[in-house]
């Protein structure tokens, strides 16, 4: 076995806002602890995925775990400005069933001694079970077994992600042509003119937007997929739009005016920013529930009545979201109501 | 009147009605929170609704399209608008009413 060097870098990492931070922090620390004992430098970004859906080699998560994974293999060697550092990404216990600090440990540990990894760096906000906190017991069960521990500093400056990211060409072409093809269906017409603004239009957006509005690449046939779930999911949020509309406007005439507000908070059980704004944005069009406050996935919820707060927890427009962006085997994971069930017992 | 003329008068009817019921929810409901329910939905459906009488009499067109067009972006912006209000009241600090307190709704 080769010494183990505090040099060698565990991260695990998950969707967080101080991911970028950790990175950051992970991989300078790697390069002064090389420059100190004069080993090499390597960082080793694990994301431990509890694969709970399916045992399909590819699932939504699955994929959403590697998109993540590189997206940290390109900050970290922009971190890293050519310095000698091996970054490597690696996703784990795929087949495996993950629900305490221990089950991550291990992982973790497994992994770290696999790869003779000594020093295990956390980001602050690690929270892959979602609503325990996690982080204390599995710093705890990771010292124990023998590698060195350090968390990342918060970063209060910037809590969240930057609005500006990196773009890329697809993404570039793919707003420009979506801003051309608006404006030529609002024109009505073909005609040379309308082409011409159209296309200065188009390409003054493309320009000055293409790295705010479009925050991963552009995958053509998951976008058209998506788009024909998204058709079933509009008529589905009429009716409930409908159907809540009139129970409210019962309500509000009615003279006694049978209300009994309580705000709410459940973690959603959804993963990235555009899922979570279009079951924030739902929620807050179905009567008798508006979303307060959203941090990550974890929502606030001014509910008006106990019949909205039951249909809220009973999870129905939750899966259908899930439905719209990952498939159908998404949607069948329990509802807020059960989790919450789960968690007591 | 033709199918097209009655199709019309009862979605402004329906416009009508949830407008009204938004007006009358934005008074009698006792709190900033509540009052953000009544004013956001009850008005989208209404305004909904007036739209697509709008888009109905219209008939099949380019400009129906442009009036459903109009209906998405008030789909996309009327939550956004009512969870912005409602979120800054939250960080300010002003409790939801819950009733329990004896205070007049």
């Amino acid at each position: 076995m080769v010494a183990v060097t505090e040099s060698r870098l565990l991260v695990p990492v998950d969707e967080s806002a101080s991911l970028r931070n950790t990175v950051a922090y992970a991989v300078e620390e790697a390069l002064d602890r090389a420059a100190e004992s004069g080993s090499p430098a390597a960082v080793h970004f694990v994301y431990p995925l509890a694969e709970r859906i399916s045992f399909r080699s590819s699932s939504p998560r699955a994929d959403a775990a590697r998109t993540l994974l590189d997206r940290v293999a390109s900050w970290a060697e922009e971190d890293a400005e050519g310095a000698a550092v091996t970054i490597e990404t690696a996703l784990v216990a795929t087949h495996e069933y993950l629900s305490t600090p221990n089950d991550y440990a291990d992982v973790l540990v497994r992994y770290a001694n696999e790869h003779e990894l000594g020093l295990a760096v956390f980001d602050p906000r690690y929270d892959p079970i979602g609503s325990t906190p996690l982080l204390p017991s599995l710093e705890a069960e990771v010292r124990r077994a023998g590698l060195a521990v350090e968390e990342a500093p918060r970063n209060v400056e910037s809590p969240s992600q930057p609005l500006v990211r990196r773009g890329t060409i697809t993404q570039f072409f793919a707003l420009f042509a979506a801003a051309f093809a608006f404006y030529l269906l609002l024109a009505g017409s073909v005609a040379p003119f309308e082409l011409a603004t159209g296309a200065i239009s188009a390409g003054i957006v493309a320009v000055a937007l293409w790295r705010v509005s479009l925050t991963s690449p552009v995958a053509p046939r998951d976008a058209i997929k998506r788009l024909a779930r998204f058709g079933l999911y509009v008529p589905f949020l009429l009716w409930e739009i409908v159907k809540a509309n009139v129970e409210i406007a019962y309500i509000v005439l009615h003279p006694d005016l049978p209300i009994d507000p309580e705000m709410v908070e459940f973690d959603a059980a959804v993963w990235s920013a555009l899922p979570v704004t279009t079951l924030a944005n739902s929620i807050t069009l179905t009567p008798g529930t508006l979303t307060v406050d959203v941090d990550r996935q974890h929502l606030i919820i001014h509910t008006l009545t106990g019949s909205a707060r039951e249909e809220l927890f009973a999870g129905t427009l939750e899966r259908a979201v899930r439905f719209v962006f990952y498939g159908r085997a998404a949607a069948r994971l329990p509802s807020p109501f059960e989790r919450r069930e789960e968690d007591d017992t | 009147m033709t199918p097209r003329e009655i199709a019309v008068v009862a979605l402004v009817a329906g416009g009508v009605f949830f407008a009204v019921v938004a007006a009358v929810g934005l008074i009698r409901l006792p709190d900033v929170y509540a009052r953000a329910h009544s004013a956001s939905k009850s008005e989208t459906l209404g305004a909904v609704l007036t739209l697509g009488a709008v888009a109905a009499s219209y008939g099949v067109g380019f400009n129906a399209l442009k009036v459903l067009l109009l209906l998405l972006f008030m789909f996309l912006t009327n939550p956004t608008a009512a969870h912005a209000i409602t979120r800054a009241a939250h960080e300010l600090g002003i409790e939801p009413w819950t009733g329990d307190e004896g205070d007049e709704p």
